[in-house]
């Protein structure tokens, strides 16, 4: 480098704790910072504006409602890409398997009569069949032929996406004239209101019951099961895990069709929750923001849930920040990826040290260290 | 030694006027001395990889490096080649100083060198690789006589053009007269993953002499490569000398030693022993160079109760992922109480055979019995379930999960039996654990369930590791290297409790390329060569020179070479000693 | 029909060259062993950059020329993050496709009623004049906008640069075994940059076309998911050039088909035999939406059958992709 000094980096031994516990702050912050300029940018008092964005959101009890009814998808795609990553794959697929949750879960709803307490339960089963069944493919693809997961997860999101968009312009065609959308779910299959006993709470539904219920599930799962201990071992050291008898195959499959399970669930609350229909594209990218979700949650599904929580935040306030300020809603997916990104930089900092060295530095121990020559 | 004592009176005034003269380099006229390493110094920590080495290596000749593992061959190898900087000593090449900072230096230098492992880019050709990385050999700009080449003399332009053309014309015509001149024979079109592993190997040779090396390194070459090719290899590096190549031969196998090499130096323990010429010597004198007489630890065996078989191996056949033959025919037994120690250098079929015996590794022919069943082609799981344990030499790449807590480590082989329906009892493991961490000495464990496994120091894991597979109680257990990377005072720890297994009545397997642990610890040795068995002994009948002649897979008769080393030290005939020192291979 | 068909090749071309020119770049990333999920955001921002700079300047050709450097700029994100940070391939390529979705949105609200000439098609020069007129293929062929014959030039240049240079082949050598090539001098970190730029270079670039010629005008999204589509298009190919440009227009003709649906009749008379069986299953096969998955199916169908050890010494995926390399791993 210059004048016989060099940039040295080196691997950390340890974490310090000011770094592992105040990353997650330092990231949001960050994020806010930068996202601050394009405010400034477009003549937007920043300062103003998060205050709408976060203030108003969490301090009305429509901003409450909001934040949880949006923050059920979050979460679920969350868990989705969540308990894949932990068993070391990338369900990228979280999106088409939302949609195809969807889909069968709408079909249940539109074709099975029957009260309430029947049909709902029986559309979210069926919605979580239809996406484990789409996660159980590259889940065979990936244990099977060692297909790359990332790839078929991601083709099959457009597929199931264009699947749906087949069907409510066909088969499941319904509602008047030309507009492509399935007829409105019959009052006994959309999701029932649980929030009734506070009346400004109203339209909090059952899917909020099902995303925590879900992550108790997941998180009791990972932490405390045999096949969570499996999960767990396999995405640390796969070969290990072999050699210790674990079926790691099956973690594989059992791990993308969970996903797809969760996946499924959360694309039909988001029609029997909320939409009442199935539309083509429906859905906001929900199972793509789970991606940026399941990392900041990487650490267990109690984070995911914190981190669905926050998003769905960032979502509803930067609506009402469009509302208060006329700008575009768009900064929200902005300060998402600014989080990641600054995430991502701090991991990199979290493993290694960077200082100036002096030009002559010590080989590092190679691998015959320890006793090969 | 002072400058002017070697300065004739005839030459005083070319003294004054000139420059100094430097003792350290003569003219190569007057040393045959073609390559000296002077006080070469390599620490590692915890180890002093090379003791202040010092090799001479004349010109035009094949000088064989010959030790056992840990000797300091290759990591002497690794600083001529600029892979590793020295602490201390200096390179002379040719009368010049060599600072190697990286394998481009080295090679500019005129020094190259051939790996164990290929790197082969196995979707390019054989011309491809061997051009690969070096712009101006393949760039027709170079050659151009017209306004091409005059703007290839623009400095920035230079490089941009070197980059953006390739001609493999001509070095692919050049590599035709270098595989004709020195019998490489290989095809420069052809695809490198067409190619077998001698034929890569050849590619590898070619790369060095394509770049006009006059010193070639080659590291255990033969290792790989089937006797045919191995002989194919020799006749190459012969032909490599009659041109004026230097060659150094790293090896651990004594025929090779007194088949190709013209003189060989022996390393033993990061220290050059001796230098000597290969006629003037015998496998015997060489064994007994490599791996020396003292032994080192006197550890207490006491007699156990030997009892029935709980593991046996017969014809086992193993293949590499070239389909290339490791294991061939291999028998072993073991029986309860007893350890059996399989003497090596690595890279004879040790790994092979640990994980063919775990059930990590299918093999391809042959047959596994494990306490009178047949577990043959069986995975892990049921290898497991019979009762079998397993070390293996490469605790963090398959033992261990280094970010998980030390608590999901240990309990690793155990698990299920802390599984109730589905739900695993932590706190149950996680006091087994601690017990467990008690029991082994395991330090730097701040707690079970938090501190990850690869916090803790290489001594330190590998008492988890071993803590963990004794404490299942198994019938058998295999420990390959079990106290490699380990301090002094946790080698003497993990071998006390292998014996303490042992007189529980676990028949164990211990795979190591430590001599002197073979021999403390086994109650029957064998010698594992090239994927064989190839002698069968028990420590008090062997000594170690001549466990370290098998393991230099040499066939002698340790007795006739050594009613032939008595006649040698009576009639002080070389030539006898010659004839009458081998044997047919 | 003809009149049809001329339509559809016409439109096929047009729908192929951003895939192409897109799949160029992803083609040259990941042969160096770095795949980049953010294409469609990089797309993006070569759209709105390039349609920006064009209202602003007027030139059609600067714009572009900006699109290409936006892209390339964006790109370097991704390269700083997975080359020198060693992080996750996927996570940075898709936070890069987020942050290029919302920057695009954002930024891109004051442009949306803006208006440009863009590029015009033009006749190809000389042989063009003679046989523009031919039946069906003669408008397809010769009279395209300057964009779609750039993007088709550069497959041979491509081409060139991956199998007929020192740099392409060192670009092969880092993608299949960074360290092999290191050992070989091979600068692989410089590399590996180059290639991730380039592959932002050829994104912007094909954002740009189909904000300047494709569309002539900015709406939020309006790369619509074509990004996804190269990266298909990408394993599709096996990482050939050659082959891309067919993928592309392959690919391309299906969207140009699926927007011209309502012009396919290929039902049989009732009375033909098997016609119950055979035209619901043609309606099927043609319905628009169906259409829309070909080229994702194809391409795991593809991906399924080449993923296969005896295959991929020598076809298929470079061997280090989505590896990072760091030298102290050695």
């Amino acid at each position: 480098m210059v004048g016989g000094y060099e940039l040295d980096v080196s691997a950390r031994e340890r974490v310090p704790a000011w770094l592992a516990y105040g990353t997650p702050l330092f990231t949001v912050a960050a994020a806010l910072v930068v996202s601050g300029v394009a405010l400034l940018a477009l003549g937007v008092n920043p300062v103003a504006a998060y205050g709408t964005m976060f203030v108003d959101t969490l301090t009305t009890p429509f901003g409450i409602t909001e934040v949880l009814l949006r923050a059920v998808p979050l979460v679920l795609t969350g868990l989705a890409v969540y308990l894949p990553l932990r068993a070391g794959l990338w369900n990228v697929g979280a999106e088409g398997q939302l949609y195809l949750g969807a889909i069968a879960g709408t079909w249940i709803g539109l074709n099975v009569d029957g009260p309430g307490f029947l049909v709902v339960p029986v559309m979210l089963v069926g919605a979580g069949v239809a996406g484990g069944l789409w996660g159980l493919i590259p889940g065979l693809l990936r244990a099977r032929r060692g297909v790359n997961e990332i790839i078929v997860t991601l083709m099959l999101t457009f597929v199931g996406v264009e699947l749906a968009g087949y069907l409510v312009r066909g088969p499941m065609k319904g509602g008047q004239g030309n507009f492509p959308v399935s007829e409105t779910l019959p009052g006994a299959a959309q999701l029932p209101a649980i929030g009734n006993l506070l009346p400004d709470y109203s339209r909090i539904h059952v899917g909020v019951l099902v995303a925590i219920l879900a992550t108790v599930a997941i998180r009791y799962l990972v932490r405390r099961t045999e096949t969570g201990y499996e999960v767990t071992v396999t995405g640390s050291n796969a070969d290990a895990a072999e050699g210790a008898g674990i079926d790691v195959e099956w973690v594989y499959v059992f791990v993308l069709v969970a996903g797809g399970v969760l996946a499924g669930m959360a694309g039909i609350i988001e029609i029997a929750g909320i939409q009442g229909r199935l539309r083509p594209e429906f859905s906001p990218g929900y199972g793509f923001t789970a991606i940026p979700i399941a990392l900041l949650g990487r650490r267990g599904a109690l984070r995911v849930f914190l981190a669905g929580l926050f998003f769905a935040i960032l979502v509803v306030g930067g609506s009402s920040m469009e509302l208060a300020f006329d700008v575009p809603a768009a900064i929200v997916e902005v300060i998402q990826a600014l989080v990641i990104l600054f995430l991502i930089t701090a991991e990199f900092f979290k493993r290694y040290r960077i200082g100036i060295e002096r030009e002559d530095r010590d080989e590092p121990a190679g691998p015959t260290a320890a006793g090969e020559a | 030694m002072n400058v002017v004592d070697l300065v004739t009176p005839a030459q005083t005034e070319d003294v004054i006027t000139g420059p100094p003269l430097d003792p350290c380099k003569l003219p190569p006229a007057e040393s045959d001395a073609y390559l000296e390493l002077s006080g070469v110094r390599k620490t590692f920590p915890g180890v002093v990889a090379n003791d202040d080495i010092d090799l001479t290596v004349r010109r035009g000749e094949i000088h064989g490096l010959l030790g056992e593992n840990g000797a300091g061959k290759s990591t002497l190898m690794n600083i001529l080649y600029g892979l590793y900087e020295p602490d201390a000593g200096t390179i002379t090449l040719d009368g010049e100083r060599l600072d190697p900072d990286s394998p481009a230096d080295a090679i500019a230098g005129g020094v190259g060198m051939v790996h164990q492992h290929f790197m082969l880019i196995p979707r390019l050709t054989v011309a491809e690789n061997v051009v690969l990385g070096d712009r101006t050999q393949a760039s027709t700009v170079r050659n151009d006589d017209g306004a091409l080449g005059k703007l290839a003399k623009v400095p920035v332009l230079n490089g941009l053009l070197d980059a953006l053309t390739l001609d493999m014309d001509a070095p692919t015509e050049r590599l035709h007269d270098l595989t004709e001149e020195y019998g490489l024979d290989v095809e420069p079109e052809a695809p490198v993953w067409e190619l077998d592993v001698g034929e890569r190997q050849r590619v590898e040779i070619l790369k060095a002499l394509f770049r006009d090396v006059e010193l070639l390194v080659l590291d255990e070459p033969t290792a790989v490569l089937a006797p045919d090719d191995a002989e194919r290899l020799f006749e190459t590096l012969e032909r490599l000398t009659e041109r004026g190549i230097t060659v150094i031969f790293i090896t651990h196998k004594l025929d090779e030693v007194t088949r190709v090499t013209d003189r060989v130096s022996v390393l033993r323990d990061g220290k050059r022993v001796e230098t000597v010429d290969t006629d003037d010597v015998t496998e015997n004198d060489l064994a007994r160079m490599m791996v020396g007489r003292d032994v080192l630890f006197d550890v207490d065996r006491p007699s156990t109760e030997v009892g029935e078989q709980v593991l046996a191996a017969e014809g086992l056949e193993t293949e590499d992922e070239r389909g290339f033959e490791v294991l061939s025919d291999l028998d072993i037994a073991v029986r309860s109480g007893e350890i059996v120690g399989i003497a090596g250098v690595s890279g004879n079929g040790q790994v092979d055979l640990a994980e063919s015996l775990v059930g990590v590794r299918r093999p391809v022919a042959g047959s596994v019995t494990v306490g009178g069943r047949d577990l043959t082609g069986e995975g892990p799981r049921a290898f497991l379930d019979a009762g079998v344990s397993y070390v293996p030499e490469d605790r963090l790449a398959d033992a261990t999960a280094p970010e998980l807590p030390v608590l999901h480590n240990l309990m690793l082989k155990s698990y299920r039996e802390d599984s109730h329906w589905g739900r695993l009892d932590y706190d149950a493991a996680a006091e087994r654990a601690e017990r467990l961490v008690d029991e082994f000495d395991v330090r730097g464990v701040r707690d079970v369930r938090t501190t990850p496994a690869g916090d803790l120091s290489g001594g330190n894991l590998q008492k988890l590791v071993l803590a963990r597979e004794l404490s299942r109680d198994p019938d058998v257990l295999v420990a390959h290297q079990p106290t490699r990377g380990v301090d002094v005072g946790a080698v003497e720890f993990l071998r006390e409790a292998i014996l303490d297994q042992r007189a529980e009545g676990t028949g164990v397997v211990l795979v190591s390329e430590n001599l002197d642990e073979v021999f403390a610890l086994s109650d029957r040795i064998l010698v594992l060569s090239d994927g064989e068995i190839v002698a069968e002994t028990t420590p008090e009948e062997a000594d170690r020179e001549t466990v370290g002649l098998w393991m230099g897979g040499s066939v002698e008769d340790p007795a006739l070479a050594d009613a032939a080393d008595a006649e040698i030290a009576g009639a002080g005939d070389e030539s006898t000693a010659t004839a009458e020192g081998h044997t047919d291979d | 029909m003809v009149g049809f068909l001329a339509g559809l090749l016409d439109a096929t071309v047009r729908a192929g060259t951003p895939l192409l020119l897109a799949a160029m770049g992803e083609i040259i990333s990941e042969r160096g062993g770095v795949l980049n999920l953010g294409v469609e955001g990089m797309m993006l921002v070569g759209a709105l950059c390039g349609f920006a700079t064009t209202v602003v300047t007027g030139s059609p050709w600067l714009g572009f020329a900006v699109g290409t450097l936006a892209g390339a700029a964006f790109a370097t994100i991704h390269a700083v993050l997975c080359i020198s940070l060693k992080a996750d391939q996927v996570i940075s390529g898709v936070m890069l496709t987020l942050l290029g979705t919302g920057l695009t949105t954002y930024f891109g609200q004051a442009w949306i009623s803006e208006d440009i000439d863009g590029f015009d098609t033009v006749t190809f020069p000389i042989v063009g004049e003679f046989l523009v007129d031919l039946p069906v293929v003669g408008t397809a062929l010769f009279r395209n906008t300057p964009t779609d014959y750039l993007a088709i030039m550069f497959v041979p240049v491509v081409g060139y640069f991956l199998f007929r240079t020192n740099l392409g082949l060192e670009v092969t050598a880092v993608g299949d075994d960074p360290e092999a090539a290191d050992t070989m001098g091979v600068p692989v970190f410089t590399v590996r940059y180059l290639c991730v730029i380039l592959g932002g270079a050829f994104a912007g670039a094909a954002g740009a076309h189909l904000s300047l010629a494709f569309s002539k005008l900015w709406t939020t999204g309006m790369v619509a998911g074509r990004g996804w589509i190269a990266i298909a298009l990408v394993i599709f190919a096996q990482w050939r050039p050659w082959r891309a440009l067919v993928g592309a227009y392959l690919f391309g003709g299906i969207e140009a088909l699926i927007l011209r649906s309502q012009g396919l009749d290929l039902a049989l008379g009732a009375d033909a035999p098997l016609a119950g069986l055979i035209n619901p299953t043609v309606e099927l096969l043609t319905n628009p939406q169906v259409m829309a998955m070909y080229p994702y199916l194809a391409t795991v169908v593809v991906l399924v059958a080449t993923t296969r050890n005896s295959l991929k010494q020598r076809v298929g995926a470079p061997s280090a992709l989505l590896d990072n390399y760091s030298r102290e791993l050695e």
